[in-house]
């Protein structure tokens, strides 16, 4: 089986979103990181086109910080987070979501 | 998109996928031959043919009602004592279905929320073959309970059928048991077993890989029979297919039992 969140906290402080996991394990994820690895057809599949635009690259009169806005759960196994942007088609799979953990243990493992 | 879980169907305790991977193998007929096993206990039971393009759900349950549409909610014919939908209902029978993948999102979510199932203890869902949009639809949309995996005892059936297996536990959805369909042929004239499709090999599949074993069904004209007579062969319990198919409905409402005893699954998000 997949890891699995006990929790989600979408503003967990210094514009993190964190993830209590069932084994215990606490990811923490900052925004922009979260939204720069958006697993999305958009997003993922214009990162693998040359000069493909970067999502909130261009600053426009009045924007708001990134942040979540609400989230969902995707049946078993995923997370959809709905930014304050409007961009909601990132459907980020549990599995996927712990292999992005940035915590020193973690990337250590996987060599991120 | 999907909503906060079971939102669509609050009314239901427990929803179960019958699945298989590979065409042919006999999902729709055990899905209601299961539904069938599992009113036969006292419990209130739906079945919900998603099988949009070959669905064959209504002529397995006999009947000729057609679903009432009032105040835009779906009221499901019953047969049995079951609550049916289909698509069937709502195609003349030489139609076809051809759709692509969003339009059989809109009738997965429709079947599942703007159909009046009330309070039920099981929905049982018959999955077409494959591993495509309506399997992830499913996923996405509720927190399944699980699936129950159908399969012929030869290798060719076991090996797809492990394709469904591994799509669900990617989707994180717990696999219920393997039921071996089309098992072992007795002649009805000479008594002679024949194991036309081979025996045994789903449930040495499910050791293998660790998953319960609910059962084997014969492979039997009186099946086939009553299937298109409109009438499950589980409703008679003292036939050799009747008795084996209640025997797997009580595997599986053991295999439920246990499941929701140890995943109280329920990820907060604050």
């Amino acid at each position: 089986m997949a890891p699995t969140p006990k929790s989600i906290k979408l503003a967990a402080g210094g514009n993190t979103l964190a993830v209590e996991w069932a084994d215990g394990h606490v990811s923490r994820y900052p925004y922009q990181y979260l939204r720069s690895r958006c697993p999305c057809a958009t997003c993922a599949g214009n990162a693998r086109l040359p000069n493909a635009p970067v999502p909130g690259a261009l600053p426009i009169f009045g924007v708001k910080p990134l942040a979540p806005a609400r989230a969902e759960l995707v049946g078993r196994y995923a997370v959809q987070i709905f930014w304050n942007d409007g961009h909601a088609s990132g459907i980020y799979s549990f599995d996927y979501l712990r292999g992005l953990c940035p915590c020193d243990e973690c990337a250590a493992r996987t060599g991120k | 998109m999907p909503d906060n879980p079971n939102s669509l169907i609050p009314q239901v305790r427990y929803t179960i996928a019958v699945a298989s991977g590979k065409g042919g193998v006999g999902k729709s007929t055990v899905a209601a031959n299961l539904a069938v096993a599992l009113h036969a206990t006292g419990a209130a039971v739906g079945l919900m043919d998603t099988d949009v393009y070959g669905p064959s759900v209504p002529t397995l349950m006999g009947g000729n009602t057609a679903p009432h549409v009032i105040e835009g909610k779906i009221d499901p014919p019953v047969e049995f004592g079951i609550k049916i939908i289909s698509m069937a209902y709502f195609l003349p029978k030489d139609e076809a279905i051809i759709w692509r993948g969003p339009m059989l999102h809109k009738t997965v979510r429709q079947f599942l929320g703007d159909v009046r199932w009330g309070e039920l203890d099981y929905l049982v869902m018959d999955l077409p073959p494959g591993t495509g949009d309506i399997q992830l639809s499913l996923s996405q949309t509720i927190l399944l309970t699980g699936a129950v995996i159908v399969s012929t005892p030869q290798d060719l059936a076991l090996a797809v059928a492990s394709k469904a297996i591994a799509m669900f536990r990617k989707l994180n959805v717990p696999i219920l048991g393997i039921v071996e369909n089309m098992s072992t042929f007795i002649c009805p004239h000479c008594g002679e077993r024949e194991d036309i499709f081979g025996h045994g090999g789903a449930r040495q599949a499910a050791e293998e890989i660790a998953v319960p074993f609910l059962g084997e069904i014969p492979l039997n004209t009186a099946v086939r029979l009553a299937s298109d007579s409109g009438r499950p062969i589980a409703l008679d319990k003292n036939s050799p297919n009747g008795k084996a198919f209640r025997e797997v409905a009580e595997a599986l409402v053991e295999q439920v039992r246990l499941l929701s005893e140890q995943s109280a699954q329920g990820v907060k998000i604050q």
